[in-house]
C-alpha cells in the first residue's frame, strides 16, 4: 500500500517567477516546452513510484493537433495523490516533498508539473485535466486546474468523484495519476525529441516501464516506442542527509544559527550537519574561540565568520553518500544492451566523492560495434541523476570530459584530438548528486567543476582502457579462429582430397598441424549453469607447437564483487584479490590441457569475460605474461603493507573507490599504458573531505595493474 | 619440357603431380604447397630462342601456413578433379560454369570468377598444359575474319565444313572459334599478300564496305577489342603457316599499346604459353603518336589513368624497344590521344584511299 508523504510537503511561493521567466523553465521554444512537459511529468512519476516503492509504469501520449497545439497525455502507476493535497501539489511553484531536503533526486526544485499547468493555461487558455487516485479510498478524483498566478492558488473546477477505468486495460485503476494538458508545441522527431528523451530515460532507469504513443489528430500513429523494463529491482532508496559544512555559506550558517534550538555550540554542530564528529565539533569551536555552552541563537556576525573558517581549516568525515542512488553496472548494463544492440558494453561507476560539501558520482557506460555507425561521431548520452540532458551539448562539463579524452589510444578515431571521436561507439555518462551545478536556469548543461571533471576524465580512461582490451581480444581471437579454421578444416579436406585423388593413404596431420599453428593458444569458454546459479568458466591451453610446454596461467574473476569460488581445482590456489592461479602439467606437442571452474553470487549475464595471464617460456596467444613486480605490489597492498600508512590508506581507499561494474571486459586488471603521461594514471582523490582538494598525483592504479602483451 | 599438345593420360598426370607435391609434403610431416612462377611484369623476360617474353625465375609459394593460401590449395585440388571428371567423360565446360560449379564445394568455393580464372591459369602453367587441355573454354568473343581465305572446322555434328571467309559468310564474316587448333580448325587454302588486324568494330565496318580486303588483296581480322587468346592463335598460325605478315592497326593510346605487346610479345599472364600465342614478326601501323601530329588528327587530353599507364609501359621490358621508347615518350609530352577513326575528319575514304596506302607503302606492301 502506498505511502503518502504529505507530511514532508512544505511550501513556497515564487509562482509569478514563472510567468516572467518561463525560458528559464524550460519553456522558450514550441519544440522545448514540449519536451519539458514530459520531462516534469515523467519525473514526477519515477519519483513517486520510487518513493512508494512501486515499480513505475508510465504511459505517454501525445496528440499532435492543427496550429502548433499538442495534447499531451501522462499516466502513471504510481501512489496517486492525497485529494486534499492535490490543489497544492498542482497549483503552486516549489511544492513538493523535494524542497529543504537534500538528497539525489530528478526534479531538484519541484517547480515541474505546475510550470506545465500554467504553461498550458497561457498558450491554450484551457486548464489542466487531471485525475488521481490513492490505493486508501475507493474512488478516484478528476478534476480540472487553472492557476491564479498572482495569489499562487489553483483555481479548480469540476471536481467529481469517479471509478477511474484504464481505457487501455480497460481495468479499474487502484492507484496512480492522470494529466491531460492541451498547449502551444511543435511535435518533432530525431534527436532533440521526446522520442529521445523517452528512449534516453528507459535507458538509465531500467526499472521503469514506458509507453510512448504519438498521434495525428485523427488518430493515425506518427510514432511509438514501448520500453519494457529490464529490471525488477528499485533504485536504492536514498535518504535525505544534512548539509555538509564544507559548503556552507556565511548566509546559509547565520540562517542556521538563528533557526536553532539547541544550547550548545557542539549540539548545535553536530545535529544540522554531517560529517561533524565531536572531536571536529570541539575543534572548530576551539579554533574559533567560542565556548561550548554558548547557545547556537546567541552568535554574533564575526564569531559566524570565525567559524567558518575554523570549519574550512580542518578535516571532516566525509557526507554519507547513501544520498546518491547510482544506476550501478549491471543495470546501466542491460538499460544500454537493450536500446542499443551492439557486442560490447563496458560500465564504471566511480565510488562516490565530494565537492564544495555536495556528494557527487560519475558513471559511465561504454557500448560498442553493433548497430552503431562506425564512420561517424559518438553517440553521447548525458544524464544528470537519471534525467537526460539534450541541449547544449557543446557548453556541458560532461560532453566537455569526454572530448578532452585522446581517444586515439583506446582504438578509436579522433582526429586532431578535439571534438568527440569517430567510431561505432555510444557513451552514456551520469552524473549523480545531491546538488548539480548547471550552466543555467534551464539546467541543460552541467557547469565547470575541477574534481567533477577529474572523476569524470578517470572514468573514461577506464572505459576506454576496456574497449582497447576488447579490440585486442577480438583481434587476437579472429586471428586465433583463422588458425582453427584452418587446421580443424581444411588442411583435413586437403588431405582427404589429395589422397583419394591419387588413391593413396592420409597422412598424419599432427606433425602438419604443429608446423602450421606453430603456437601455444588460450580459448575461454563462458557457460551460465541456470540450475545451480553459478557461472562456470572454462580455459582450454593448446599446444600446437613442436614441443612440449609447461605454463601456470591466473585468471581475473570477480572476487572484489563479492563473487566465490564454488568448484575446487586441486592445482588452483588465490594468488591475490580477484586473481587465481593453476599450476598445468607439462603439455605435450599437439594436445591440449583444459581448467574450469565455477563461481557464485553473481546474477546470469553479470561475468562473461575474463583476462588471462600466464608464467613460462614463450608466449601464448589470447594470453598475457604476468608482470611480477606488479603482482608484487597487489599482494602487498592486500596485506595492507605499504610504503607509508597515510600512502596506503589511500591506495586502499582507490581500491574500493574504482570498483567497476562487473561486465563484459571490464575485468579487474587495468594495464597501464605504454608510454604513460600524466592524463593515462588514476589519480589518488582523497576520499576523506578537506577543503576541495587540489589535483591528482600520478600515482598507478593500484590494484590490479598488468602489463598488457607489447603490441 | 616443352608445352606440346598431351593426350589425355598425360594431362591427368600432370595434373596429379599437383596432389602429389602436396600429398608428399603432408605425410613428411609438413604443410602442403604450391610452387607457382610470379606471375607480374617483374617476373617476365625475353627468351632469345622462342623470341618471346616468358616468365622468368621468381617463384611464389602457396603454401597451407595461412588461411587464404590453404584455401587456394583446397580449390585447386577441387579444381583438378572436376577437370579430370571433364577429360573421362568427354565433356568441356566454361570457366563461367566452372565457377558456378564451384558454388557447391563448400570450403573450396571462389569468391569471384577472376580467382576462379586465375586459377586455372595457375594449374595451366604448373602442369605446363594449355587451358584447352583442361577442357577449359573462355566467354571471351572470338574474332570475325574476312577475305579470301579457306578454313575447314570441325562442327558439333562431327563433320568437317569448309569455310571460305569471302565468298561463304555474311558481312559479320566467320566468327573465330574458341578452339583453333588442328583438331578443330585446319588452315586450308589463301590468297591474300597479308593479314590486318583491326580493333575497332568501326573501322572494321569501314574496310569492309571499301572493300579494301579485295583492293589490297588482304584478310581483315576484327580483334573486338583485346584479343581473346583464340585470336592472337589464328594470327599466329596463319603466320606461321601461310608465311603472311601481320599489321595491326589500333588506336592511339596506351591500352591499345598493349593489346599489340599481347599480340606480338605475349601477355603477361599468358606468358607461360607465349611462344603460342604471339607472333614475333607482327608491325604496328598505326595510330602512332607521330601520326597525330603528321596528320593534325582530331584527338583527347590523356587521363591520368592515361598518363600513369604509358609511365608503366616505360618499365616494361615489351616496350624497351628504342622506337617505343620515342612513341610512348612523344604521346606524353604531346599529352594526347586519338582513336583510329578520327580519320574521317578527311572524309569517310581517307583511310583507304590515302592513310592505309600510305603506311603499308612504307612497309612495301601497297
Amino acid at each position: 500500500m502506498a505511502r503518502t508523504p504529505r507530511s514532508e510537503m512544505k511550501q513556497a511561493s515564487i509562482s509569478e517567477f514563472f510567468e516572467k521567466n518561463k525560458h528559464f523553465l524550460g519553456f522558450d521554444s514550441l519544440q522545448r516546452s514540449l519536451i519539458t512537459a514530459v520531462k516534469e511529468a515523467v519525473d514526477n512519476s519515477l519519483d513517486a513510484c520510487e518513493e512508494a516503492g512501486i515499480l513505475p509504469d508510465i504511459r505517454i501520449e501525445l496528440f499532435r493537433l492543427t496550429g502548433d497545439r499538442v495534447l499531451l497525455i501522462a499516466q502513471d502507476n504510481g501512489p496517486g495523490i492525497p485529494p486534499d493535497a492535490i490543489k497544492k501539489v498542482f497549483g503552486s511553484l516549489l511544492f513538493g516533498s523535494r524542497f529543504h531536503t537534500i538528497r539525489q533526486t530528478r526534479g531538484q526544485q519541484g517547480i515541474g508539473i505546475t510550470g506545465v499547468i500554467m504553461y498550458s493555461q497561457l498558450t491554450s487558455g484551457k486548464p489542466t485535466h487531471v485525475v488521481c487516485k490513492v490505493a486508501s479510498e475507493p474512488t478516484a478524483v478528476q478534476l480540472d486546474i487553472g492557476l491564479d498566478t498572482k495569489r499562487n492558488v489553483a483555481i479548480t473546477s469540476n471536481r467529481r468523484r469517479v471509478h477511474w477505468i484504464d481505457e487501455a486495460t480497460g481495468l479499474e485503476v487502484e492507484h496512480g495519476v492522470r494529466i491531460e494538458a492541451r498547449m502551444k508545441a511543435k511535435f518533432q522527431r530525431g534527436k532533440q525529441s521526446v522520442g529521445q528523451y523517452l528512449r534516453m530515460t528507459a535507458i538509465v532507469n531500467p526499472h521503469a516501464r514506458i509507453q510512448y504513443t504519438a498521434r495525428n489528430e485523427d488518430g493515425e500513429i506518427i510514432e511509438q516506442d514501448l520500453h519494457e523494463r529490464v529490471s525488477d529491482e528499485l533504485p536504492r532508496q536514498v535518504e535525505a542527509i544534512r548539509p555538509h559544512p564544507h559548503g556552507l555559506e556565511i548566509g546559509s550558517l547565520q540562517r542556521f544559527l538563528r533557526e536553532s534550538e539547541e544550547r550548545k555550540m557542539t549540539s548545535f554542530l553536530r545535529h544540522n550537519f554531517c560529517g561533524v564528529s565531536m572531536r571536529a565539533a570541539r575543534e572548530i569551536l576551539e579554533r574559533s574561540e567560542l565556548e561550548e555552552i554558548r547557545k547556537p541563537k546567541s552568535i554574533k556576525a564575526e564569531e559566524a565568520q570565525a567559524m567558518l573558517a575554523a570549519i574550512r581549516q580542518i578535516r571532516l568525515l566525509p557526507p554519507p553518500t547513501d544520498c546518491l542512488s547510482p544506476i550501478e553496472g549491471l543495470l546501466m548494463k542491460k538499460g544500454l544492451s537493450k536500446a542499443i544492440d551492439s557486442r560490447f558494453v563496458n560500465t564504471v561507476t566511480r565510488a562516490p566523492a565530494v565537492s564544495n560539501g555536495n556528494p557527487f558520482q560519475i558513471e559511465v557506460g561504454l557500448i560498442f560495434g553493433g548497430d552503431l555507425l562506425a564512420d561517424g561521431p559518438i553517440e553521447v548520452l548525458r544524464y544528470a541523476n537519471r534525467v537526460p540532458l539534450m541541449y547544449q551539448q557543446g557548453g556541458c562539463l560532461l560532453s566537455k570530459g569526454i572530448e578532452s579524452i585522446d581517444w586515439k589510444k583506446y582504438g578509436l578515431e579522433h582526429p586532431g584530438g578535439r571534438g568527440f571521436p569517430k567510431g561505432p561507439v555510444a557513451i552514456l555518462i551520469h552524473l549523480a548528486s545531491t546538488n548539480v551545478q548547471f550552466t543555467s536556469e534551464a539546467k541543460d548543461a552541467v557547469a565547470e567543476n575541477e574534481e567533477v571533471l577529474n572523476e569524470i576524465r578517470l572514468s573514461l580512461q577506464e572505459v576506454g582502457r576496456g574497449l582497447r582490451r576488447h579490440k585486442r581480444k577480438r583481434a587476437e581471437r579472429a586471428k586465433a579462429q583463422e588458425k582453427f579454421e584452418l587446421v580443424n578444416e581444411i588442411l583435413p579436406e586437403i588431405s582427404r582430397r589429395a589422397s583419394m585423388l591419387l588413391g593413396r593413404t592420409e597422412p598424419d596431420l599432427a606433425p602438419v598441424i604443429t608446423r602450421i599453428m606453430n603456437a601455444v593458444f588460450c580459448e575461454e569458454e563462458f557457460e551460465w549453469d541456470a540450475e545451480q546459479n553459478v557461472q562456470r568458466c572454462r580455459i582450454t591451453i593448446h599446444n600446437y607447437t613442436a614441443r612440449p610446454r609447461a605454463y601456470s596461467i591466473l585468471t581475473t574473476w570477480p572476487e572484489a564483487e563479492g563473487a566465490q569460488m564454488t568448484s575446487e581445482q586441486p592445482l588452483g590456489r588465490r594468488e591475490t584479490l580477484g586473481l587465481w592461479t593453476w599450476r598445468l602439467e607439462t603439455i605435450p606437442p599437439g594436445e591440449q590441457t583444459t581448467v574450469e571452474f565455477s563461481v557464485s553470487g553473481l546474477s546470469k549475464g553479470a561475468w562473461t569475460d575474463t583476462e588471462v595471464f600466464f608464467r613460462g617460456a614463450g608466449s601464448i596467444i589470447g594470453a598475457s605474461p604476468v608482470d611480477e613486480d606488479i603482482l608484487a605490489d597487489m599482494r602487498a597492498e592486500e596485506d595492507g603493507r605499504g610504503a607509508s600508512g597515510e600512502e596506503v590508506d589511500a591506495v586502499v581507499f582507490e581500491a574500493v573507490r574504482s570498483r567497476s561494474g562487473v561486465t563484459v571486459g571490464d575485468a579487474v586488471a587495468v594495464p597501464p599504458d605504454e608510454g604513460a603521461s600524466d592524463a593515462e594514471n588514476l589519480g589518488d582523490h582523497r576520499f576523506d573531505s578537506t577543503a576541495p582538494p587540489t589535483g591528482d598525483d600520478s600515482r598507478q592504479s593500484s590494484l590490479s595493474d598488468f602489463r598488457g602483451v607489447d603490441e | 619440357m616443352s608445352a606440346s599438345r598431351e593426350d589425355k593420360r598425360l594431362v591427368i598426370e600432370a595434373l596429379n603431380g599437383v596432389a602429389a607435391e602436396m600429398h608428399d609434403r603432408m605425410m613428411r610431416g609438413e604443410p602442403p604447397r604450391m610452387t607457382l612462377p610470379v606471375r607480374s611484369k617483374s617476373n617476365i623476360a625475353f627468351d632469345e630462342r622462342l623470341g618471346v617474353f616468358k616468365y622468368g625465375k621468381k617463384r611464389t609459394i602457396r603454401d597451407a601456413t595461412s588461411l587464404g593460401s590453404a584455401r587456394q590449395l583446397l580449390r585447386a585440388l577441387h579444381v583438378i578433379e572436376f577437370i579430370e571428371q571433364m577429360i573421362d567423360s568427354g565433356k568441356s565446360s566454361t570457366l563461367r560454369e566452372m565457377y558456378y560449379i564451384s558454388e557447391g564445394w563448400g570450403l573450396g568455393k571462389f569468391g569471384s570468377q577472376n580467382d576462379s580464372n586465375n586459377l586455372a591459369e595457375d594449374l595451366e602453367i604448373v602442369t605446363k598444359c594449355l587451358r584447352e587441355d583442361f577442357r577449359l573454354r573462355p566467354e571471351e568473343d572470338g574474332a570475325r575474319i574476312i577475305g579470301n581465305i579457306t578454313f575447314e572446322e570441325l562442327n558439333r555434328r562431327g563433320e568437317w565444313m569448309r569455310i571460305n571467309c569471302r565468298d561463304d559468310v555474311g558481312d559479320s564474316g566467320y566468327g573465330v572459334p574458341y578452339n583453333v587448333e588442328d583438331e578443330k580448325l585446319r588452315l586450308i587454302e589463301e590468297d591474300i599478300d597479308f593479314v590486318m588486324a583491326i580493333e575497332t568494330g568501326g573501322m572494321f565496318d569501314r574496310l569492309i564496305e571499301n572493300g579494301f580486303d579485295e583492293q589490297h588483296r588482304c584478310a581483315l581480322i576484327h580483334l573486338k577489342g583485346q584479343p581473346a587468346r583464340s585470336t592472337r592463335r589464328i594470327i599466329k598460325r596463319m603466320n606461321e603457316q601461310w608465311n603472311k605478315p601481320v599489321i595491326v592497326f589500333l588506336d592511339g593510346d596506351p591500352w591499345s599499346f598493349r593489346i599489340f605487346a599481347s599480340i606480338a610479345f605475349g601477355a603477361i599472364k599468358t606468358a607461360h604459353i607465349s611462344e603460342y600465342l604471339a607472333t614475333r614478326e607482327a608491325v604496328y601501323l598505326g595510330i602512332t603518336a607521330d601520326d597525330i601530329l603528321a596528320y593534325d588528327l582530331p584527338s583527347d587530353d590523356l587521363s591520368s589513368k592515361d598518363i600513369e599507364a604509358l609511365n608503366a609501359e616505360l618499365t616494361d621490358p615489351r616496350f624497351s624497344d628504342g622506337w617505343w621508347r620515342q612513341q610512348i615518350e612523344t604521346m606524353l609530352e604531346l599529352g594526347k590521344k586519338a582513336e583510329q577513326q578520327s580519320l574521317a575528319k578527311y572524309g569517310l575514304d581517307f583511310v583507304t584511299d590515302t592513310y592505309l596506302p600510305e603506311k603499308l607503302g612504307q612497309l612495301g606492301l601497297a
